[in-house]
């Protein structure tokens, strides 16, 4: 593995961790299965509700092999130049069913023309999907009231390199309850009980993966939203041409 | 008769509200325990269905909450959670203490069986 600081989280960690975060999907297909199928009918939309359960089961699943042969170092990764705006557009728009399943706004602002950054394309996909299912099943159980939520995917420039994060309307973290989390992942069962009623498993997937990316999950913000953040470095060679 | 459900998730909270609505039965779903408390307030409810796994408060922090109300303490309470029996720390305080009438592991509970447990629980005819 590239970066010197190894990942808190575990592969065993993180095996407890996203066996209970499957309960979820599976649950809901199966819960669902039992509903509709004694109706006279499943309208098209309960079968995409089903269908979206099964793929944010599947996606979770991969996310997780490959932060597993991450945090055991089994992949040499491969920095390379990456386009972040188009890599954000491809997560948003992969996000977008599982969100609106939630009731979730998402929202994508990457303002600003961005050069590549330099990471592992099909990590930072992984990361960001992880880190996105996580925060869109969290939202709706945080709202005080009965208002829409949403969820911000944005990027943006700072003199330490590029910023990539996903903030929420309802979230209100910080650096102490992210670190209390990695150290409780697979350990308990709800180890983030400021944002998830489960056991998170999306961030720690996350954190492992930008962990082998020579980066780290942090607690950001973006104008009023908070959520999680990855500085991501520019890449130079290309800045040259 | 109208149902408090404590669900923290919103797709299963919609799949148990649906089910419990084709029964005829008011549902009142609340996300977190705060929630619900102000759900019960603004109408009270003849069954809770609690998860133990909330945010930011359990599900034991509400029973104690809940049960602090004379006119909540006699409501019946079934714990509906993904957390295994074994795993429940104050179980016995929980049905000792803060009445709660019985525990249903979520995975392992079929819509049908929790609606015959809250038939059973509020005296619902068959």
């Amino acid at each position: 593995m590239r970066s010197e600081e190894t990942s808190p989280v575990t592969a065993d960690r993180l095996l407890v961790s996203i066996a209970e975060q499957l309960k979820m999907p599976l649950l809901h297909i199966a819960r669902q299965a039992e509903l509709y199928g004694s109706a006279d009918h499943i309208t098209p939309d309960k079968m995409l509700r089903m269908q979206l359960s099964a793929e944010a089961a599947l996606r979770l699943v991969d996310s997780y092999l490959l932060g597993l042969e991450l945090a055991k170092g089994q992949t040499a990764l491969l920095l390379e130049p990456v386009s972040l705006s188009s890599t954000l557009v491809d997560i948003a728009h992969q996000l977008e069913g599982f969100a609106r399943l939630y009731d979730v706004d998402l929202e994508l602002h990457v303002a600003g023309k961005y050069g590549p950054v330099m990471a592992h394309a099909l990590g930072l996909k992984a990361a960001f999907l992880s880190l996105g299912y996580s925060l869109i099943e969290a939202l709706p159980s945080l709202q005080a009231e009965r208002r829409r939520m949403s969820l911000r995917l944005a990027a943006h420039r700072t003199p330490h390199g590029l910023v990539a994060g996903l903030y929420g309307n309802a979230t209100t973290l910080n650096t102490r309850d992210l670190r209390m989390a990695q150290q409780l992942s697979g350990e308990v069962r709800q180890p983030f009980t400021v944002l998830s009623a489960t056991g998170g498993a999306g961030i720690f997937v996350a954190d492992t993966i930008f962990r082998a990316m020579d980066s780290k999950l942090r607690v950001g913000r973006h104008q009023k939203l908070s959520g999680f953040a990855v500085t991501l470095q520019p890449s130079k060679q290309l800045q040259l041409v | 008769m109208r149902i408090l459900l404590i669900e923290p998730d919103v797709v299963l909270a919609r799949t148990y509200q649906a089910a419990f609505e084709r029964m005829g039965w008011a549902v009142d779903w609340a996300p977190s325990a705060q929630a619900a408390i102000d759900c019960a307030d603004a109408a009270t409810p003849d069954m809770v269905i609690l998860e133990l796994q909330l945010v930011s408060h359990s599900g034991i922090e509400f029973m104690y909450e809940f049960r602090s109300y004379p006119e909540w303490s006699d409501i019946p309470v079934l714990v509906h959670s993904l957390v295994p029996l074994q795993s429940v720390a104050g179980y016995d305080i929980l049905c000792k203490q803060l009445g709660v009438r019985e525990y249903y592991y979520k995975p392992s509970t079929r819509i049908v069986q929790l609606v015959a447990g809250i038939r059973e629980h509020v005296g619902v005819a068959q």
